[in-house]
């Protein structure tokens, strides 16, 4: 029993063989099984997944989870025949847990795009999430989106918004300006902070979380103006999972024509959106 | 910030305290033992165990987490945050045990195992009378210094959903859009789970020395 040296060049062998088959079964398994519609009538349940952090749409308030999508979920309880499990987690690992089957649905404001209809199909959206920028009421250099050029932006790493800042930086070039820097984070809470603290010099977000942020801290920020066309959220589901989906769309035009949806728009929006459209395919 | 929300941070300080304490239960033993395996060099297995600490201190613990909790159920085996939470944990955790365990056994005077053998005593003895009890004195600092980093990864827990000390203080934050106070009350708890720690690591140390003194 005592120690002699390894033979070096076994592990580093094995090593190698086994994180292929590692990769190998993870990428070759079968993709997973998102749940059809008639699946989870018969098991009974539906799987949700919403956000925590995502003031107004999803947060949690003393413990309970809360907002627009969240009293929605209710809605659905109500509704559907079968049981609505409901997973809170992170926006980073959301997403990739519908399009892998882990959850069914994801009723978060999740931004149409091209890229995420690849592997995700999309409900009617919920509201309108045309891009704003906010930045510090102290700071008397921005007053129009011309002022903005070189200037220091805060985005979400991963987000709808940080795909379509080059929308913003053609509207720049047009008047001979450039994008500045661009600083990414996991969540905006993180991203209105650093803009507090003049680590950058505005951020942006949809309408929606921005008009909420300012309503919460009217001295510290002040709302600028667009910069993208038009853009909507809406819940996802996993690609190629159209029965789920025309069941969950009957249910959003059943909430919209009784007039919740916009009872629940004005209570945590501000705002009706009255002519959101039915299905929309993104340009970006 | 609400008593609601201190309460709730609390509640994240009973996951962090409960997960990374379960996972710190297992990973212990489990590391000595796979430090075993590799010091008795016993053929097949060892080879696969130095495999398999040396994957599990190349992969981060968010990779690791994300790959079991999404990976997992696409080959037959369901997982729940977690359970997956403990696993990643604990696989983690016991790759850097094992190689704590294995210095204190390396460093072993090899003369005090020869004498053990050749006044007679059986292989389970020699370890449990003579080696152990030194080689568990030598790691205790290294094996605590990886718990009070295990205590301090276990953020990384969020992204599967579960909701421990940090995540229940980012909640409050983009609640309140308020994020530094939940934050020094999320750091005022973690202290004293470290501090009970080190408290812990001083006491072991104390009566081990009293055991040998005797």
């Amino acid at each position: 029993m005592t120690e002699r040296p390894m033979i070096a060049k076994w592990p580093s062998c094995l090593t190698f063989v086994l994180l292929t088959t590692l990769l190998a079964v993870a990428a070759a398994a079968p993709r997973a099984w998102a749940a059809s519609l008639q699946e989870i009538k018969q098991r009974g349940y539906l799987v949700v997944a919403t956000e925590d952090d995502f003031r107004p749409f999803e947060f949690v308030k003393d413990g309970k989870p809360t907002g627009f999508d969240n009293e929605l979920v209710e809605e659905l309880r109500k509704y559907a025949p079968f049981e609505i499990k409901q997973e809170i987690l992170p926006w980073t690992g959301l997403l990739a847990g519908v399009s892998t089957g882990k959850y069914d649905i994801a009723i978060t404001a999740a931004i149409i795009t091209k890229e995420r209809k690849q592997s995700l199909d999309f409900t009617s959206p919920i509201a309108d999430a045309t891009h704003y920028y906010v930045k510090r009421k102290s700071d008397n250099s921005i007053k129009a989106i011309k002022d903005l050029s070189g200037k220091t932006v805060g985005v979400q790493a991963g987000s709808a918004l940080l795909g379509r800042l080059p929308e913003l930086e053609t509207m720049l070039k047009g008047g001979g300006g450039k994008l500045g820097k661009v600083v990414e984070y996991t969540s905006y809470p993180e991203a209105y902070q650093d803009l507090a603290l003049g680590r950058t010099d505005y951020v942006v977000n949809t309408i929606i979380n921005l008009k909420t942020l300012v309503a919460e801290k009217p001295n510290v920020f002040e709302i600028g103006q667009p910069v993208s066309g038009k853009s909507f959220p809406a819940w996802a589901v996993k690609k190629g999972n159209g029965e789920l989906l025309a069941y969950m769309n009957e249910f959003i035009a059943k909430q919209k024509a009784s007039g919740k949806f916009a009872e629940l728009q004005k209570k945590w929006f501000g705002q009706e959106f009255s002519d959101l459209p039915i299905t929309f395919e993104p340009e970006f | 910030m609400s008593t609601a929300d201190i309460f709730a941070i609390l509640q994240g300080a009973v996951t962090t305290a409960s997960l990374s304490g379960v996972a710190i239960l297992l990973g212990l033993p489990l590391g000595l033992l796979l430090a075993l395996t590799r010091w008795a060099n016993i053929p097949i297995v060892a080879p696969l165990v130095t495999v398999y600490v040396s994957i599990l201190r190349a992969t981060p613990l968010v990779t690791l987490l994300l790959l079991l909790f999404f990976a997992l159920p696409n080959i037959g085996v369901p997982i729940g945050a977690i359970s997956a939470a403990v696993l990643a944990l604990t696989m983690n955790t016991s790759a850097f045990n094992c190689e704590v365990w294995r210095a204190g056994l390396m460093s072993f005077p090899k003369d005090q195992y020869e004498a053990a053998q050749s006044v007679g005593m059986q292989a389970g003895q020699r370890l449990r009378r003579i080696v152990l009890p030194q080689v568990a004195r030598a790691c205790l600092p290294g094996l605590v210094n990886e718990m009070s980093l295990l205590i301090k990864v276990t953020p990384v827990l969020a992204v599967v959903g579960v909701v421990d000390i940090t995540r229940a203080a980012v909640r409050i934050g983009a609640e309140t859009y308020e994020p530094l106070p939940p934050f020094f009350v999320a750091l005022a708890i973690y202290l004293p789970i470290v501090y009970a720690i080190v408290c812990l690591q001083r006491l072991t140390e104390r009566r081990l020395a009293r055991a040998e003194a005797e």
